[in-house]
This record gives C-alpha cells, sequence and structure tokens, in this order.
C-alpha cells in the first residue's frame, strides 16, 4: 500500500459520511453540563460530613448498643471533694503493721482513699522504712472478698446464719455475765498482746467478768529465749542487740534474715558490715543449723547441725573458748565447771563428725573477735540452749553487743502448753462458760492431739472475733468481723522509749468492728451500741491521761497527738530495764531431752504464711520459698544422702510417726539439711482458710507434742516411706541438681561472678579481668539526658523476696495458682535466682534478683512485629500492651527469660475467679494498667513512678534528676541491695556502682548491654582470710 | 547385565495409551459418585477437622493457655506445626516450577498434585501464625496499614518478613495452579454433560477455546509464573529460618539454617507427596501415568536431601563444639542428651538413617517400602522442627529460668485438626478438580510430540 495517501479513520458510519452532528460533538471536548459552574443549590442536603457524621454515628450506635465489653458500671464523681484529696495525687499515712510482733512502722499509700501499698516508715527505729514479704502483702487482705461482712450466729443445723452487732452484743454479754455469775472461766484467747491500750482494755474486761483468763500465745515465739535471759540476769526479756557491731556472727539454727525477731532491723545491721567498700570490716557469718535457711545460705561457713546437736555444740565451744583464754573458773562453782568438762569439743566434734578445720577457724574467729562477736540462739531450741549460748556470750565477753539503751516491753505473758492442757481438761469437765477467740486461731495452732476442737463442744459459748473464716470460727457459737489493720486505731510498745501508733486510712468496708472495740463495749456493759470511733476516743484518753504527761511534752496534747499520728511513732527517753547480775547453775546446763538415733523433726515458722495466718493470701503463697522456690506448699526437707537411705526422691510421700501422731507428707531434697533430720515449716495445710488457703500443703499440728521435754519444735520420730507421691511446684530446678553436665553452668556462664574479700583486697579488679567489651559493629546510640540504670549489690542482698511483694503490690500483678505455676507461667516481674555450687552435702548458695534488664540492644525489640516493645529516649525497655498482640517471640528472644505472658484471664482464672471479685479492684495501683489475657509484660523499672517524678520535677520548673525516683523493689529491700538512678550523671550512685571494680553485667559477651549491673558478691571465709 | 541405552529418554507415560484414554482416566473419577471409599474418608478427614475446631474454640474463648506453652517455651506446637507445614508445601513448587525450567518431562504426572498440597499444606501452616498470637482478634496489626496513630510495623522482625513471605508464596502458589489448571477445566467444561458443572467450568475456564493463541500465552504466562515460583522455593524457608536464625537463643541462633531447612522443606514435601501418589494412583488407576519411576526419582531426591539434612545435623555439632561457645555447645548436648533426647533420636533415625534404605533400587521401587519411609520421614521432620523449636527454648542462657514443655490436649487436638484440614481439602480437590494436569500429560505421552520422520 502506498503511505503516501493518508488513510482515513472513521468511528461510526455518520462520520464517515460528515454528519454535523458528529463534527459538533468533536469540537466539543466535555459534554453539556460538565463544564457548569457548580451550583450549591442542586447538591443533596447530606453534605459529605454529614454523610460521614452520620455513618461514624450510626456504626458507633450500633456497635455500643450491642456490647457491654468495657462497661466497668457506674462511675460516680465526688460530690463534694474531701480537703486532704487531690485526684490523682497519692496520700501516705503512719501507721503500724500488725503482721507479727515486731509492730513495724508502715507508710500506707492511698489513691482517692484507697490503700493500694504498704511500704515501712522511714523514721521508725526497728524497720527504718522497710517492709518484709508479709507486711506488704498486707494489703491484700484488706481486700480479700473472704472477709466477713456481718456477725454470723451458728444455727441448731450448723450452719452460720448473719445477724446484727444488736443481737451479738446482746446474746454475748448475757452470756458473758451469766458465765461471771456462775463462776465458769471465760477464756480470753489473744496473740502475744503488744498493744498497751490494748491491755488495758483487756484489764477493764476482766475486771468485768472476774472469772475471765487470758490466753495469749504465738505459734512461735522467744520464750524460752527470754525464760534463760530472766534465769541468767534476773530481770527483762531477751535483750536487744547491736548486730551491726559483731564482727564473728554464731547463728544457732537462728533464721535472723527471715522468721527470726525484729527481720528487718537484723538484715539492716547485719548487712552493714557487708560494704564492698569497706571490704576491711566485713563481718563473718557462721550459722549451725539443721535446714538450710535463708540466713543459712547468707553464711560464710555453715555446719550442719541436728537440732538435737545443738546444746552439745554450745557447750563444746564454751569448753574450748575457757580453755583457749584460761579461764580456770568460769563460775565459782564447781559443778558448772564440771558440767562444761563434759563436753571437750574434740569429743562433740567427733561425735557428730563436724568439720574439724571450720569448727577450729570457728573458735579463734570468737576467740580473736571476743567483745565483737555474737552467738545467737534460734527461738525454736530448747532453754538450755539459750542458758549454754548466754554463757557464751559471757565467756567471751560479748555482753557489750546487748544494747543498753532499749529493752524489750510485754504486755503478756505466754500461755505455755500446760496451760492450755489445763483449758482443754477444764473445756471437757465443762468449767468452762465461754471462749472468746480475739483474733487468734487456736484451733489450728494448737497441736492437733490436744484435740481443741472436739473439747470446744462441750462449751457453751465460744465467740471469734476474726476477719475471715478460720478452724476456730467454725466450731464457734458466734462469729463476730473484725476490722482490718488498714481500719483500725492502736498503739504498740515492743521496746522502751518507742510508741508505735495506727491509725486507720479507710472507713471499714463492711459492718465491722475492731477487735479492741468490740472487747471495750462488753467491758462496759453499756446496752446502747458504741460508735464507729468509740476505741478511738478511748485510745486518745488513755494517751492523755497516761502517756502525755510521762513524756512531758512541752505543746499541747491534740498538737502532741496529731504530731505523734503524723509520725506514726513516738520515740521519747525513757530507761531501760537494767540487766541483772550474771548468774549461772551446773542444773540449767543438764539437757532435757536427747536425740534417740531416730529422725529428728525440727518445725521452722515459714517466711511467707507465717504461723498460717498469712495462707489466704495469695500473694505470699506464690511468692517462692527463699530457698527452695517452692510455692503453694510445704514439705519435708531432707538431705540427699537420707532421701537414698529412705529411698525416696522429690515428691514422694514420707511417714512421719512420733508415738500416735502422725503426718504424711512430700519430700522436698533439700541440699544442705542435716542427715536423718527432717525439717517442715508450720502455716500450711490449713483446714479452714477459704478458696486460696484451704488444704495448701500439710498440717504440722498433727505431729506437735502436747508432752513437751525441752521445745515443742524438736522431736524424735520414726520416718519411712508412704505411699504415692504429690506433685511439689517450683519456680526454679526443673532438673537434677547433681548432673555433672549442669553443675555450676552459672559459674562457667559466668552469670554470677564472686570472690573472697582476700582476693578483692589482693586484686582489686579481679572481677574485671575476667571481662571483656564485645566490639559492636553498628553505631552505639548515645543518650544524652537522663538514663536509668539500676545495680544491684549481691553482697548485701540476701535473697528474701521482699523485692518481689512490693513489686506484685506496686504493679497489680495478678495470682496465677499452683497449676499454672507448675505449667511455668508465674506473672512476678523479679524473681531471686538462685543457684547451688559445691556439694550436695554442703551447698554454696548464690543469690540473684533477677528482672528486666533494659538492654541496650534489646533482643526483645527488634523481633517483635508490631513494635509493641521498644525503647525510650531515657533508656527504657517499654511494652505498649495495646499494641502486644501475643506472639511471645520477644520473650523467647530475651536471653535473661524475664518477661512474663498472660497466658490465660490471669484476674479471672485462678479459683474460679476469686480475685476477680469486688472489692479487688479497689486494690489495683491506678498508675498501672491492668494486663488482659494475650498482653506480655514484664518490669518497667517502674515508669509511673519515673512519670510522676517527671511531672513533679516540670511542676518545679526543673529536669528531673535520677535521686528522685525509687523503685517499688529498692524500696522494699531491707538491705539497700538495690541502687537505681541516673546512669549518666556521674555523680549517682547507680553511676559509681557501674564503675566499681565488682560490677559485672550478666550475660555481658552477647552483647545486649543490659542496664542492670551486678555487683559481685564476697565471700568471707576463714580459709581465704583468716583475719 | 543388559545394555541400557542411555541417549534415549525412557517414556515418562507407560504404553502409549490414546489420548482420549488419558481424559477419561483422569476425569472418570471426578464425573462418578463419590464412592463408598472416598465418604468413608472424607468423614475420617472431617472427624479430625471438628476435632481441631474444636480445639481451637476453646483456645480462643480461654487464651492460648489451654495450650502446653509456658515461660520459658513461648513456642511449642503452634509454630511447629507451622514450619512443618510450609516444609510440606515446598515439594509442589519444586515440582511444578524448577523442574519445569529445568525441563524434567516427568513431573508432569505429579506437578498437579503436588501443587495443590502445596496450597493446602500452606493454608494450614498459615492459620498457625494467626493463631498462636494471645490475641488473634488483633492479627491486623501484623499488616501494614495507614492508621491515625501512626503505627507501622517492625520491619526488623522475621515475623514480619514470614507475614510476607508466606502471603506472597501462598498468592504465587495459587495463581499458578490455577494457571495450570485452565485448559483441564476447558477439557472438563467440554465433557460434562451436568448444567450446573457446565456453568461452574464455564467460568473457571475463562473462555479457553484450547485456540493456539491461548497456548502460546498460557506457555508464556506459565513460564513467567514458573520464574516467579523458583525463588520462593528458596525465601520462603529462608525467611522462616530466620525465625530462628535472626534470634540469639542458642540452638536458633545458626547461619546454618536458611539451606538446612530448605532442604528439611523439600526433603518432607517429597516424603508426602511420595506418600499421597501412592495411594491416588492405585485408587485412580492410573499407575501408567504415575508410574514406579515417578515415585523411584522421587525418592531419590528425598535420600539426597536427606543427607543434606543429616550434614546439617552434624554440621551444627561441629561447630558448636568449633566455636568454642559453651551455651551453644551445652544446646545440643542437651539435644542428645538432655530430657528431650528422645524427640532428637527419633528425628536422626527417621532422617537420617531409614532414607539411607533408599541406596536399594528393590527399596526404591518396593511401593510398601517406600510408603513406610516416607511416613517415617514426615515424622522424622515433625520432631526436627519440635527439637529446634523446643528444646533450645527450654534450656537456654540461665539455668534458673529453665523449663520443660508438655502439649496439652489442645495442642494435640490441633495437630490432629491440621491434618483433618489438609485431608478434607484434599479429598475435595480429587473429586472436583483432574488430579494430573491432563494436557501437560498429553504432552508427553510417547509420540504426542510432532516428529520430523523419526530423526532428529
Amino acid at each position: 500500500m502506498s503511505r503516501t495517501e493518508e488513510t482515513r479513520y472513521w468511528r461510526s458510519l455518520r462520520d464517515l459520511a460528515d454528519h454535523p452532528e458528529v463534527a459538533q460533538l468533536k469540537s466539543n471536548e466535555f459534554l453539556a453540563g460538565v463544564t457548569d459552574e457548580s451550583d450549591v443549590a442542586d447538591l443533596s442536603p447530606v453534605s459529605r460530613r454529614t454523610f460521614l457524621a452520620l455513618l461514624s454515628a450510626s456504626a458507633a450506635f450500633a456497635a455500643a448498643s450491642c456490647t457491654n465489653y468495657r462497661d466497668k458500671g457506674e462511675v460516680v464523681p465526688y460530690n463534694k471533694q474531701p480537703e486532704e484529696i487531690t485526684i490523682g495525687k497519692a496520700n501516705y499515712y503512719a501507721s503500724t503493721c500488725t503482721g507479727c510482733s515486731a509492730n513495724c512502722g508502715i507508710l500506707i499509700k492511698t489513691r482517692e482513699g484507697r490503700p493500694v501499698k504498704v511500704d515501712g516508715n522511714p523514721d521508725h527505729p526497728v524497720n527504718a522504712g522497710k517492709l518484709c514479704v508479709r507486711g506488704q502483702a498486707s494489703v491484700l487482705d484488706l481486700y480479700d472478698p473472704q472477709r466477713l461482712r456481718t456477725p454470723q450466729f451458728k444455727g441448731s443445723g450448723g450452719g452460720f446464719a448473719e445477724g446484727s452487732w444488736e443481737e451479738a452484743d446482746r446474746t454475748i454479754m448475757s452470756q458473758l455475765a451469766k458465765t461471771a455469775a456462775e463462776g465458769k472461766e471465760i477464756a480470753l484467747v489473744t496473740h502475744t498482746v503488744t498493744s498497751p491500750t490494748f491491755r488495758k482494755v483487756l484489764d477493764a474486761f476482766m475486771a468485768r467478768y472476774p472469772s475471765s483468763r487470758t490466753y495469749s500465745y504465738e505459734l512461735f515465739s522467744d520464750r524460752f529465749r527470754s525464760n534463760a535471759w530472766i534465769r541468767s540476769y534476773g530481770s527483762n526479756g531477751a535483750p536487744v542487740i547491736r548486730w551491726e557491731a559483731a564482727r564473728t556472727l554464731l547463728l544457732l539454727e537462728a533464721d535472723v534474715l527471715a522468721t527470726e525477731g525484729d527481720v528487718l532491723e537484723q538484715i539492716r545491721s547485719i548487712t552493714k558490715n557487708r560494704d564492698m567498700n569497706d571490704p576491711r570490716h566485713f563481718s563473718r557469718i557462721w550459722v549451725a543449723e539443721a535446714g538450710l535457711s535463708l540466713t543459712g545460705m547468707n553464711a560464710d561457713h555453715r555446719i550442719r547441725l541436728k537440732p538435737g546437736a545443738q546444746f552439745e555444740f554450745v557447750m563444746g565451744l564454751i569448753h574450748e573458748v575457757a580453755q583457749r583464754r584460761k579461764l580456770s573458773a568460769i563460775s565459782p562453782e564447781t559443778s558448772v565447771v564440771e558440767a562444761i568438762g563434759q563436753y571437750p569439743l574434740a569429743q562433740v566434734v567427733a561425735r557428730h563428725r563436724l568439720p574439724a578445720h571450720l569448727v577450729e577457724g570457728l573458735v579463734n574467729g570468737l576467740v580473736s573477735h571476743r567483745g565483737e562477736s555474737i552467738v545467737f540462739a534460734g527461738s525454736t531450741l530448747p532453754e538450755e540452749v539459750h542458758t549454754a549460748v548466754i554463757l557464751l556470750n559471757e565467756v567471751l565477753g560479748n555482753t557489750g553487743l546487748y544494747d543498753q539503751r532499749v529493752s524489750r516491753v510485754q504486755y503478756s505473758s505466754e500461755a505455755t502448753m500446760e496451760d492450755w492442757v489445763l483449758l482443754v481438761q477444764k473445756m471437757r469437765e465443762g468449767k468452762i462458760g465461754a471462749i472468746v477467740h480475739v483474733d487468734a486461731n487456736p484451733a489450728y495452732h494448737l497441736p492437733q492431739e490436744l484435740r481443741y476442737a472436739e473439747a470446744a463442744q462441750r462449751v457453751p459459748a465460744i465467740v471469734t472475733l476474726t476477719q475471715r473464716e478460720n478452724e476456730s470460727s467454725v466450731i464457734s457459737t458466734i462469729v463476730l468481723p473484725i476490722n482490718h489493720a488498714f481500719e483500725s486505731w492502736g498503739d504498740f510498745k515492743t521496746r522502751t522509749g518507742q510508741f508505735s501508733l495506727q491509725q486507720p486510712v479507710i472507713e471499714p468496708l463492711y459492718a465491722t468492728r475492731q477487735k479492741e472495740a468490740i472487747l471495750l463495749h462488753w467491758a462496759s456493759g453499756s446496752t446502747t451500741q458504741p460508735d464507729a470511733s468509740s476505741y478511738h476516743r478511748y485510745l486518745k484518753k488513755r494517751w492523755e491521761e497516761e502517756v502525755y504527761p510521762s513524756i512531758k511534752s512541752p505543746v499541747a496534747f491534740s498538737r502532741f497527738w496529731h504530731a505523734a499520728l503524723h509520725d506514726g511513732l513516738l520515740l521519747h527517753s525513757e530507761k531501760p530495764i537494767a540487766r541483772g547480775q550474771f548468774i549461772i547453775n551446773a542444773d540449767w546446763l543438764q539437757p532435757l531431752w536427747r536425740e534417740t538415733d531416730q529422725f529428728t523433726v525440727l518445725v521452722r515458722p515459714s517466711q511467707n504464711v507465717g504461723d498460717g495466718r498469712y495462707a489466704e493470701n495469695g500473694w505470699l503463697q506464690e511468692i517462692p520459698h527463699p530457698v527452695s522456690k517452692v510455692v503453694w506448699d510445704n514439705y519435708a526437707a531432707v538431705a540427699p544422702q537420707t532421701a537414698k537411705s529412705l529411698g525416696v526422691e522429690n515428691n514422694d510421700i514420707i511417714d512421719i510417726r512420733a508415738g500416735e501422731r502422725r503426718l504424711q507428707i512430700p519430700v522436698f531434697v533439700q541440699p544442705g539439711t542435716a542427715e536423718d533430720a527432717v525439717v517442715i515449716e508450720h502455716g500450711y495445710g490449713r483446714r479452714t482458710a477459704g478458696p486460696v488457703g484451704t488444704d495448701v500443703g500439710f498440717d504440722v499440728g498433727s505431729l506437735m507434742p502436747v508432752e513437751i521435754r525441752s521445745t515443742p519444735y524438736i522431736f524424735s520420730a520414726a520416718v519411712t516411706k508412704g505411699s504415692g507421691s504429690y506433685e511439689l511446684v517450683s519456680t526454679q530446678e526443673h532438673h537434677a541438681l547433681d548432673d555433672a553436665f549442669v553443675k555450676d553452668l552459672h559459674l562457667k556462664r559466668k552469670i554470677i561472678r564472686e570472690g573472697s574479700v582476700a582476693q578483692y583486697l589482693n586484686t582489686p579488679d579481679f572481677i574485671q579481668k575476667g571481662r571483656h567489651e564485645p566490639e559492636s559493629i553498628t553505631k552505639i546510640l548515645e543518650y544524652d539526658g537522663v538514663k536509668w540504670a539500676m545495680a544491684i549489690d549481691l553482697n548485701k542482698c540476701i535473697g528474701c523476696t521482699a523485692c518481689v511483694a512490693s513489686c506484685v503490690a506496686e504493679n497489680n500483678i495478678p495470682v496465677v495458682g499452683k497449676e499454672q505455676v507448675e505449667l511455668g507461667r508465674e506473672m512476678q516481674w523479679i524473681r531471686i535466682d538462685r543457684y547451688y555450687s559445691g556439694t550436695p552435702e554442703d551447698p554454696v548458695v548464690s543469690n540473684q534478683p533477677m528482672l528486666c534488664q533494659h538492654c541496650d540492644h534489646a533482643p526483645c525489640e527488634n523481633v517483635c512485629p508490631v513494635a509493641a516493645t521498644n525503647h525510650s529516649p531515657d533508656g527504657l525497655n517499654q511494652m505498649a500492651y495495646n499494641r502486644c498482640v501475643g506472639t511471645r517471640y520477644c520473650s523467647n528472644n530475651c536471653p535473661y527469660k524475664v518477661r512474663r505472658f498472660n497466658f490465660l484471664d490471669f484476674r479471672n482464672d485462678f479459683a474460679d475467679g476469686i480475685y476477680a471479685e469486688e472489692p479487688m479492684s479497689a486494690l489495683y495501683n491506678p498508675e498501672v494498667t491492668v494486663r488482659s489475657r494475650g498482653v506480655m509484660e514484664k518490669c518497667t523499672f517502674c515508669i509511673q513512678r519515673i512519670m510522676e517524678a517527671r511531672q513533679v520535677a516540670a511542676e518545679e520548673g526543673r529536669e528531673i534528676r535520677g535521686s528522685d525516683v525509687v523503685t517499688a523493689c529498692q524500696q522494699a529491700c531491707p538491705a539497700d541491695a538495690i541502687v537505681f538512678g541516673d546512669m549518666n550523671d556521674p555523680q549517682s550512685k547507680v553511676s559509681h556502682y557501674r564503675a566499681h571494680n565488682l560490677g559485672y553485667h550478666v550475660l555481658e559477651e552477647i552483647n545486649v548491654r543490659p542496664n542492670v549491673t551486678y555487683m559481685a558478691k564476697l565471700r568471707n571465709r576463714q580459709t581465704e582470710n583468716p583475719a | 547385565m543388559s545394555f541400557v541405552d542411555y541417549s534415549v529418554e525412557p517414556p515418562v507415560v507407560e504404553g502409549k495409551p490414546p489420548l482420549s484414554s488419558i481424559d477419561d482416566a483422569i476425569i472418570k473419577p471426578i464425573d462418578a459418585k463419590p464412592t463408598k471409599a472416598w465418604f468413608v474418608a472424607i468423614a475420617v478427614s472431617g472427624t479430625m477437622l471438628l476435632i481441631g475446631a474444636a480445639s481451637l474454640a476453646v483456645t480462643f474463648i480461654f487464651g492460648v493457655g489451654m495450650w502446653g506453652v509456658n515461660q520459658p517455651v513461648g513456642w511449642g506446637f503452634d509454630i511447629v506445626n507451622f514450619v512443618f507445614w510450609v516444609g510440606i508445601g515446598h515439594a509442589g513448587t519444586l515440582i511444578s516450577a524448577i523442574l519445569f525450567l529445568l525441563r524434567q518431562r516427568w513431573r508432569t504426572g505429579i506437578a498437579r498434585f503436588a501443587e495443590a498440597m502445596t496450597i493446602f499444606a500452606v493454608m494450614c501452616a498459615g492459620l498457625f501464625p494467626l493463631i498462636h498470637t494471645g490475641r488473634p482478634w488483633l492479627d491486623g496489626y501484623l499488616m501494614p496499614y495507614p492508621n491515625q496513630h501512626g503505627l507501622w510495623i517492625n520491619f526488623t522482625s522475621p515475623l514480619v518478613w514470614d507475614v510476607f513471605a508466606v502471603s506472597t508464596y501462598f498468592t504465587v502458589s495459587a495463581i499458578f495452579w490455577y494457571v495450570g489448571l485452565i485448559p483441564d477445566f476447558a477439557t472438563l467444561r467440554d465433557r460434562t454433560v451436568s448444567r450446573i458443572k457446565k456453568i461452574v467450568y464455564s467460568i473457571l475456564s475463562l473462555g479457553w477455546r484450547h485456540s493456539n493463541r491461548h497456548w502460546q500465552h498460557y506457555e508464556m504466562a506459565y513460564l513467567i509464573l514458573a520464574g516467579f515460583a523458583t525463588p520462593l522455593v528458596l525465601s520462603v524457608h529462608t525467611i522462616v529460618s530466620f525465625d530462628f536464625a535472626v534470634s540469639i537463643i542458642p540452638g536458633w541462633h545458626t547461619t546454618i539454617f536458611p539451606p538446612y531447612f530448605v532442604a528439611g522443606a523439600v526433603f518432607s514435601g517429597f516424603a508426602m507427596v511420595q506418600n499421597m501418589l501412592i495411594g491416588i494412583r492405585k485408587i485412580y488407576a492410573i499407575e501408567h501415568i504415575i508410574t514406579i519411576d515417578h515415585l523411584e526419582k522421587m525418592n531419590k531426591i528425598m535420600i539426597t536431601t536427606g543427607m543434606m539434612v543429616g550434614y546439617a545435623y552434624g554440621m551444627e555439632f561441629f561447630i558448636a563444639w568449633y566455636s568454642g561457645n559453651s551455651a551453644e555447645t551445652f544446646v545440643f548436648f542437651n539435644r542428645a542428651l538432655g530430657p528431650y533426647a528422645w524427640a532428637y533420636w527419633t528425628m536422626v533415625i527417621c532422617n537420617v538413617v531409614f532414607p539411607q534404605l533408599f541406596w536399594f533400587k528393590k527399596i526404591r521401587r518396593s511401593i510398601p517400602a517406600m510408603f513406610v519411609i516416607g511416613v517415617l520421614v514426615n515424622v522424622g521432620m515433625w520432631f526436627e522442627r519440635f527439637v529446634i523449636v523446643v528444646t533450645s527454648l527450654s534450656r537456654d542462657y540461665l539455668p534458673s529460668s529453665w523449663g520443660f514443655y508438655v502439649p496439652s490436649i489442645y495442642d494435640i487436638g490441633i495437630l490432629i485438626g491440621s491434618f483433618g484440614l489438609f485431608f478434607t481439602l484434599l479429598l475435595l480437590f480429587v473429586k472436583s478438580m483432574p488430579v494430573v494436569s491432563i494436557s501437560e500429560v498429553k504432552g508427553v505421552v510417547e509420540g504426542a510430540q510432532p516428529s520430523h520422520g523419526g530423526s532428529h
């Protein structure tokens, strides 16, 4: 085809025919109307905006009307704002902890009127701003849904019916009056009384009902120590010891860092001499005990000793020290010298197969540090041991360590076992007209052999004053609900010159009264109901009339009173009770009981549940045992060799028989236990303790003797392998301890680095020599401004788990229950890792608090697909809960395994959702998100506290300082082992620690650049450092 | 010993069947009413699927806490199954894409079925990342989408790479499979007498008329898609292996993982294809199309990849020792001697020892023997993933946080359910679509290609 002729293309036949219409269309590019000006009037009345608004509104209505997913019920604002409350700001009130008879001072943090956290009162001389596990957890009990809300009356069918206070008071007062008229006894059962005003109430009660008698007791008291003391010095209870002055400490079956005495004071003053900055003044701690205790695992040297051998051991030491010091006459009486002469140390050592070189070193240490050493026996040991210990301290000239400035005060005398036997006998004989359990639970605490509950059936009126149902309340005729400590008034005095005050921080949640008010009302005999502040007035009146005049305060009483209330305590000068002349008698140095060749059972208190009164506290049940890491149970701890000879392993049931008494309990093979000893903690196996505490563990009460030769806590028993097994659950050690394959991995991997004091003195940088700074091929991000970091001094950390409790309370951490812990789903953000090295017989224990390390190169962050975990400009590894979809990749990739995942809706999962019931929601810290299921969580370095400090700094127009923030764990740590602050501030303590010769990071070789520095532990062993 | 002429390719389809008989052989089972055996089979697989659905429902209601996962083992059966199923899928793509590009004509008999398996396996696999999350209703967060919070996904996370890798793999595989099906759908459309089927097949065949131009475009598209799919064979399992290799956990943090995972995937995929085809060729009476030679070739690939996997097992140990990294060394000793040693040795025996039997031609060509070995290989490969995921996590850096993983009944239920889903989909597939590519097989029948008078 020729290209010269232009080809003509046509679109239609009309186009081909050159129709004019087509021509016009072609010339007009746009169709008619398209180019016209737009006219608003022509538009639809529904604009685009209106349309979108309607669309979204209808979608919102549709969504909202179909679900109550986020409906949290009615929210009512303050009608009139209370004067002292600023919404969003916490108020702190000083009060007193009543968890045990130490009566530490506390500061209760309240938010919008709700107590949410408890910490120590820094002004209090005993606990100095610190609080133990149980104190920390006491806030949970306030909101426990199981608390009784009204008086309960036992019906004829045995069940309880609710009733009114009027009815209760009327019934009880008439019963009491009748009993008093008949001359029958009214038994008032209380715990040890440490409140002078409560003492006065009791006295008033007894004055009104003269046939009444008080039975005060503690399951574990220092009765034997006090008795020995009174015998030896003629006056005054056991002394307050100046632990900080002791260079050598010998602790005999005395868990002074966990369960014995004023624990927080002891931790503080003992760890004071474990200061890495003052290595020349390290104390040396010796422990001789049967079961590995928290104190034992922190000892420099530990001697395994059956409880029955303690007496001989102390006598041997006295013998040896006397010889060394050439004290020919310890006492003018030859009988005493003869009594000691029976125990040459070498014989004692040989008989009990003790490590001779260690005992030698111990004697050297005691002798060379005489006057600066202390020997201390635990309260489970019998009186003769305490007497011998007093003598040993005398021989060593250690009496200077008994604090001359204060002495202990007691407001009740302890009921002895004879008293109880007599009481039960009288109950059986119908001589007891009424029993009042004043916040005490004898039906659980007394040995089962005594058959208290059975005898109680013969008592016409039993009244139990309690917060929750317990073993004693179920056998009562009337149960009266009492206030929680945070709803109560009170005063306490445990030492001369120190009053501690208790004030309520919240109105009673239910129709409850405080126990003092109830007794006071009955003592008054008044027929009109008391008002809520009756005891408040009584307390104040007593102070005005008795305390205020004795103080000789220059200010008016109301100012004096309010100042004391504000401080929570009153310190004044008061003359301590003087120590009398030391006397010793050979008769007191005779052992009342000798071990037979059977097994010896030692019953010890539990750190977490105490004497069982905290068994209903889910936090405490779930905080691992400081040594074994077992949760939700007690067990029979036996030595590995003993287990082998019994043919049992972990979880196997053993059968313990002591006469008619019997207990079947699972075995836990505890390294470090003395051979042929069985160590069991009391406080478990509660039979009536609500859904949380009932049947958790095993009740040692069935094994406790009524007939006591010397001490009820130590007795011989036959132990055989029982049938079956029982699953004990621990948060650690899912592998055999003596497996060569896994042995000492924590040392090989340099997770734990430690050395001796001598090594440190010779080569201060010995820890640094094993370190290497990993090379980085990428640019390291510089942080300017504040960068948060933590340092943990392993010389101070004893592993008491107070930090764990504080963290749980601060950060709304749920209770998951034994089954979930067994699966490996515990939720605590901080844990204390405990590693054993050495032999299973004599393990060397290392503790290490482990929490999120807030790594600069956090391996969790780069694997999160949705960037839910990320890094803040101030160096925090953050979690955005709302963004988290829950792939768990971060947790897998965390080398420290500190992340915690909400596998289920843990708020609602445990014990049929008991902790999802009201009023539990009031417990939550409003500054911390409550996490839902499917969300990852972990330690935040208490970011809510950082943000609060930031806000305060902004209000004050300054930059935030590292010292402004105290994390919950740091605040709780009784040894001040945790340091937190700004590492970019060269003056801060934390940057000093980071640069310290003993500082190291865990797993630093993988270059994640953690921001928690650990200070290597120094051990002060006599083999390495004879001084 | 007889002389073998290697210059002549042995016939792919045995016995020179007429082309129409191939149509009949492949299409007849689709046209016929399902047999009793089929109903029994689908009843079984449907039950398995329901078990999985019930387990999943429990998981959705109460949370992943119903599974055995814990601290420190945050991943259990969920990710084990995910990696296992992704691996199963690999044989399909390898057969259909790589062997296509390499002009392996024997692939035609098995390619369709293997591709279908790929798609179903990836569907099973894709389920797990979606359900393993703690809050599956927020899975959408894993996709990048613009939102008013300015939130974006974290591109450094291998899980994000997974999302893209698996979804790309699924898309490409599905398109590839569908494109290959078009001519066959047209054949089905032309043959069917059912009105409904006619409509369905008409739509599915996209107006295919077997015209020359159609074939030209088809061949080109198929080639391009094969080119697309080929890198995916390598990339998908490489990226899946990054989930582990990119982490810092000893036993995961290993550079050998990508090739090792790919080899393992091909290994398990071929074992599964071989297992399934043994049944199909028997039931469908197409033993002349899927011949014993096919099966033997697959067995040869299995012994090859099996040895690659075995090499990787050995090399892991060597490097663990050679690196001098004590944590790494420990993990491998722990695998062989620790509490999960039984799983490790199951893996080694199934994956390395049993495939060695394929050195013997008799076993290579014995259907019962190869079936058993194939099953064992899949058992072994499942345990391989179990060993990698679980043993590494259960004992990592800090001995204080070691744990133990025990699957719950819901874990097992979901595993059964995933097999139920897989078999149900396969059963529906064999009843509704040609299991062998009719058009491609016709092309490799002896004499089907134009010949130039018998000489080249």
